[in-house]
This record gives C-alpha cells, sequence and structure tokens, in this order.
C-alpha cells in the first residue's frame, strides 16, 4: 500500500473535506503557509478565500470559527500550537463547548480545532504541552488524538464532517512518521480504538506520540514481556470497551498519557478500569505521564517528559 | 432615511414594551418566578429598540447582557413569550429551560449572549465572516457596553474585521458604569468612538437616550455594511435607571451611586422623551399612546402567563443535550 507522512495525511484530509464540501474552509495564523507544513499548497487549489491567513489574534480566530459555525459553515481553525489554545480559552471551553447545549440545541456548531501537541523538541514550556486532560475535563468537546498517518486522516475526515466541536491534536515528533494511507476514500469513527499491537501478558493504553513510545517499548520487550497495545484515538468519546476486553484478557494495565499526570488522561481510563474490570486486574494500575511541573527547555526537558525507560519500569512493576 | 408614521409608532410601541417588560422582569424576579437573575435595561430601551428594530429578519445581532437583551430581541421580532419561559426555567423556554438567561432564537438571527462580558466581538466576527461568504447582504449588530470596551478581544476582533471588511456594526451601549466601575477610571478618553480611528473604520457618538438618533446612525452604519464597505462604530451615550443587577446596593466603586445623578438622568427617559416628540409632532394623540400602552400590558400579561403556565422540563433532555446528531 501507498506510504504517506503524518502531516501528508493531514493535508490530504484537508484537501479532500474541502473538495467534498464548499462550506468548509480553513482559518489561522499562516495556515496558507503551513507552519508544521499540514496546511500547504491548499491555498494554491482552493484560493485565499477558503484557507484564511489571519493576524496573530487566537481569540478573533477561535470566534469566527465558532460564529461562522453557528452561521452554517464548517472551519477548520489551526491554532499553531496547542499552547496557544490557553490565549483563547474562553471560545473554545465557553463557546465551543457550551454554545449547543446552553442554546437548548437550536445551533450546531460543526468546526474542528486544530493544533500541533507535545514535548520532545526541546522548546520549552509554551510550544510544548499537551491539552487533552483540560480538553477531555470539558463536557461538550470532542477530542481526537492520531498516532499513525492511516488515522490521522481518517480521524480528521470524520472530524470535519461531525456536527460538533472536534478538538484534534496532532504530535510534533509524528510530523515525518510514514505509513500506510490507502488511495480510496475511508473514515474512522470517533470513539473506535484500535489495538496497535496484540499480547497477552499486560496492557499499555497509549495516546498519539505516545503510542510510538510504548510500541518500541514493546518490542524491546519481545520475548520476555508480551505487551498488548491499545490506542483510544479519541478520548471523547472513549471506546473504553476495547480497553476494558484488552484488560480482562491480561490483567495488567499501564496507561501512558504525555500530558501532566497529575487529574490526567490516565487517571480517569484508570478508574473507569477500576470501576468496571477491578475483579479482572491482577495488580494495581500504573501511570506515565508528566511530572507535575511545567515543561523545562534544554536538558532539562527529559526529566518532565515521560521517557521510553519509565514505561519499562512502569511495565516491569506491574508485571514483576 | 425619514421614517413613515408607522415606523415612527413602531419604535415608539418597541420602547413601551421593552419597559414595561423589563418591569415585568424586576417584580417577577422579586417573586420568585425567575430562577437565577436579572440585570435591568431601564433607561436604556432606546439602544436595543434603534438598533434592532428595521434591520433585516436573517441579519444577526449580539444582544446586550443589559435587560438580558430584551429589548433587542424583541425589536428584532422574538416573542417575548419564550424570554419569559426561558427565565422561569420552563421547557418552552428559548434554550428549552437549559439555557436559563441564554436565549436562542435562529429564526430571527438571535444566538443569544454570553456570561463572559466581552466575547460577543470575536462571535460576532464569526457571524460577519459567514455574512460575507454568503453573499446575501445580511449585517451583524453587535452590542457592547462600556465595560466590554476594556476586553482585548475588542481589538483582535475590531482588528479583524476592518482588515476583512466584514458587515459588522459594532454598536456601544455606553451606560457609563461596568457593574460598579465608572468609565471615566476605566478609560482614559471622553468617547469609545474614538477607538473607530485605530481601526479604519467610521466612528460616531449618538445620544442613546434619543431613538430617532440611534436608528439614524445604526441605519446609515448597517446601509455601509451592506454596501460592503465595512464595520462601523456607533456610541450610545446612556444609563441604567436601576442597580447593576436586581438585588444587589448601587455601588460605585465603594460608595452608593448618587441619587441626584439617578434623578437627572430620568428626566431624559428614552420613552417620556419620545412620547412628548411624537404627541408635540402629532403623529401620536394621547388616546393612541393610551392604546398602545394598554395592547402592550396585555402582551406582558401573556408572556407572563405563558412562562408561569408552561411546563418545567423533562430532565431526560439533558441526556441528548451535550452533542449534535
Amino acid at each position: 500500500m501507498r506510504e504517506l507522512m503524518y502531516l501528508q495525511a493531514i493535508n490530504e484530509a484537508l484537501e479532500e473535506e474541502m473538495s467534498r464540501d464548499e462550506t468548509v474552509f480553513i482559518i489561522g495564523e499562516d495556515v496558507q503557509a503551513g507552519a508544521f507544513m499540514t496546511t500547504t499548497g491548499l491555498v494554491q487549489k482552493f484560493g485565499p478565500e477558503r484557507v484564511m491567513d489571519t493576524p496573530l489574534s487566537e481569540n478573533a480566530i477561535a470566534g469566527a470559527a465558532v460564529g461562522s459555525a453557528m452561521a452554517g459553515y464548517r472551519p477548520v481553525a489551526d491554532l499553531m500550537f496547542a499552547d496557544f489554545m490557553w490565549c483563547c480559552a474562553d471560545e473554545v471551553f465557553l463557546k465551543a463547548a457550551k454554545w449547543h447545549f446552553i442554546h437548548g440545541g437550536k445551533v450546531n456548531l460543526p468546526l474542528v480545532f486544530l493544533a500541533a501537541i507535545g514535548g520532545y523538541s526541546h522548546i520549552g514550556p509554551e510550544h510544548s504541552q499537551c491539552p487533552e486532560s483540560v480538553v477531555m475535563h470539558t463536557p461538550g468537546l470532542k477530542l481526537a488524538l492520531p498516532s499513525t498517518p492511516y488515522d490521522a486522516k481518517g480521524l480528521l475526515k470524520t472530524a470535519i464532517r461531525d456536527n460538533n466541536p472536534v478538538v484534534y491534536l496532532y504530535h510534533k515528533q509524528l510530523l515525518g512518521a510514514m505509513g500506510e494511507v490507502p488511495e480510496e476514500e475511508y473514515t474512522i469513527p470517533l470513539g473506535l480504538a484500535d489495538v496497535k499491537r496484540e499480547g497477552k501478558d499486560i496492557t499499555i493504553v497509549a495516546t498519539s506520540y505516545m503510542v510510538k513510545l510504548a510500541l518500541d517499548v514493546a518490542n524491546e520487550l519481545e520475548g520476555r514481556i508480551s505487551v498488548e497495545v491499545v490506542d483510544p484515538r479519541t478520548l471523547e468519546p472513549l471506546d473504553i470497551d476495547t480497553i476494558l476486553a484488552s484488560v480482562r484478557k491480561t490483567g495488567r494495565v499501564v496507561i501512558v498519557d504525555e500530558d501532566t499526570k497529575r487529574c490526567g488522561v490516565g487517571t480517569e481510563i484508570a478508574m473507569q478500569i477500576v470501576e468496571n474490570a477491578f475483579d479482572s486486574l491482577d495488580a494495581p494500575i500504573q501511570r506515565v505521564g508528566a511530572a507535575n511541573m511545567p515543561i523545562p527547555g534544554g536538558y532539562m526537558e527529559q526529566y518532565v517528559l515521560p521517557q521510553p525507560k519509565d514505561i519499562v519500569a512502569a511495565v516491569e512493576a506491574v508485571t514483576g | 432615511m425619514t421614517l413613515e408614521k408607522e415606523q415612527l409608532i413602531k419604535l415608539y410601541t418597541n420602547l413601551v414594551r421593552a419597559r414595561k417588560l423589563d418591569e415585568l422582569a424586576v417584580r417577577a424576579l422579586g417573586e420568585g418566578k425567575i430562577i437565577g437573575f436579572f440585570h435591568s435595561g431601564q433607561g436604556e430601551e432606546a439602544v436595543g429598540v434603534g438598533g434592532c428594530t428595521f434591520l433585516r429578519k436573517d441579519d444577526y445581532i449580539y444582544p446586550h447582557h443589559r435587560g438580558h437583551g430584551l429589548a433587542h430581541i424583541i425589536s428584532k421580532g422574538v416573542s417575548p413569550k419564550g424570554f419569559f419561559a426561558e427565565h422561569f426555567g420552563k421547557a418552552t423556554g428559548l434554550a428549552r429551560g437549559i439555557g436559563g438567561f441564554h436565549g436562542s432564537d435562529p429564526e430571527f438571527g438571535v444566538f443569544g449572549g454570553a456570561g463572559t462580558i466581552g466575547s460577543q466581538f470575536p462571535v460576532s466576527v464569526g457571524w460577519g465572516l459567514a455574512a460575507k461568504k454568503r453573499g446575501k447582504g445580511q449585517v451583524v449588530v453587535c452590542f457592547f457596553g462600556d465595560g466590554s470596551s476594556n476586553r482585548g478581544t475588542l481589538h483582535e476582533a475590531m482588528n479583524l474585521a476592518s482588515v476583512w471588511k466584514l458587515p459588522i456594526v459594532w454598536l456601544c451601549e455606553n451606560n457609563q458604569y461596568a457593574q460598579f466601575m465608572p468609565i471615566k477610571d476605566a478609560y482614559a478618553r471622553e468617547d469609545i468612538a474614538d477607538l473607530a480611528a485605530g481601526y479604519g473604520m467610521p466612528g460616531v457618538v449618538v445620544d442613546g437616550q434619543d431613538v430617532i438618533a440611534v436608528h439614524e446612525a445604526v441605519q446609515a452604519a448597517v446601509e455601509r455594511a451592506r454596501a460592503g464597505e465595512g464595520p462601523s462604530l456607533v456610541e450610545c451615550k446612556t444609563y441604567r435607571f436601576r442597580a447593576h443587577v436586581e438585588g444587589v446596593a448601587d455601588f460605585v466603586h465603594g460608595d452608593m451611586r448618587p441619587q441626584e445623578e439617578i434623578e437627572a438622568w430620568k428626566q431624559r427617559d428614552p420613552i417620556k422623551l419620545f412620547e412628548e416628540k411624537l404627541l408635540e409632532q402629532g403623529v401620536l394623540t394621547q388616546e393612541d399612546v393610551d392604546r398602545i400602552n394598554r395592547e402592550t400590558e396585555a402582551e406582558v400579561e401573556e408572556a407572563e402567563r405563558f412562562a408561569l403556565e408552561s411546563p418545567v422540563p423533562d430532565p431526560a433532555i439533558l441526556d441528548k443535550a451535550l452533542y449534535a446528531d
């Protein structure tokens, strides 16, 4: 099968959905050039009316997405770094998330917030964050975190067609990752986890770039510990059933999420496992996540963000 | 731009409706019928009425939070029944009893308001962008107060709307107090309309107690927007007669608002001013005035009755309320 880079898969999803539906447009800072090359080339095909470069104005970008979505369009607002989502927190967390609900269902907000997440680039505390815990905590926002080119394309196409706001977080470390992407049309439903690797001794639940780290660890432990890796792909909706099925098979769980561990995604998933499959657990669940501090720059980053050795240690502790 | 007799009467009628419906809200809150709070708009009616009465049905408005948008939305065509049903927490409310004071009637280009003051600017950019893309001549009238003008969102939105020449009228309802904060201590100049120069758009100041002055300024801005010439800023100097929110003392900083200031402004009640003018010009007779008041009272009673008699929502609706299909 044909292989594409993760960023090409995102670009192709945008191109296909813009061709399919004239109400889809992209808005954000430097989207015509494409700060991460996810939107590069689209202005040549669709023109500046549908690939709209904006001033440095996150409130106005996100507000333009919210307003135009209410008024019949399907905007894709590119926030560049996910850290910048805090600049437009009102529009994301109060308007997009709540307004279908608070207006009694009379308006829909079919929009996508695109943003690049993640560390391991040594670019410090305001260009490296993963906001998935806060997004997942907020009722009314769907949340997709693709870990492969195939998922990146299929999830984005579905997100654009969804009649609700979807936060779509792509990882900077995955932009150049290669993977199979069929030429034929396909979509991936939100709320369908994918077992990225089958195993029998332990389940690692991981999202986004952490899936890659988990798979690397699984390969490293091959022959000693048989690791199953489950990627929820979307955290809202969350396919807890696939996670529980894996837990019932292996009886042991490590959850890896790059966001701050405290009150994080791993905490939520662990508790849902305890509530629903406690009797299947043969050992306490362990979480791997970022330490409870801002993400430092330079050499210090590695002491805060999850590392493969942390995943190995957690797996050994749970299976030991 | 001269208004016909029936248009003048419509403006007057909407002023009377806005006042009497606001009075109902104040009373109903005191009687425990309104669940929540109410921010009266009495004294400021000419801004909402003058700004909305002659808009097109498919134009968008972002109502001001004062009066919870009452003067604005009824002038746009929304029935007050749903407004009161929503405030009474009922299933027939503008947001099915879920929104509280966030009314929504998309058929009239009304999507309700926001709890975060100043968030109207970015969302209005979105409506303006949609209107421009659609190309049917729709405009957006975004109401905001002197308090909102202190938010950074104003800058981002006004700047982008001007760069893209969006069909938006930024309509400032300057009642001179942001809750307990007087404008003179929150803004370094006299007129908020001065901001317009920084965004390359026209900015005018009008007497917000004079419904005709408001109407004419808004109309000029609307025509400019419909013609594709971009946004404008209209600042209406007005005043609220009641406290910021019902049931809370009427502070200015840590002191009480001066009674003599309130009394002086009440001499410029927008309804009385317009009524006197229309009587003097012979547009209305005293009989007409009495009839309009009687008819409005009937409408107010009907809105209250409808809201009272409507059922409380079934909590089961919450199960499917979070997401659209």
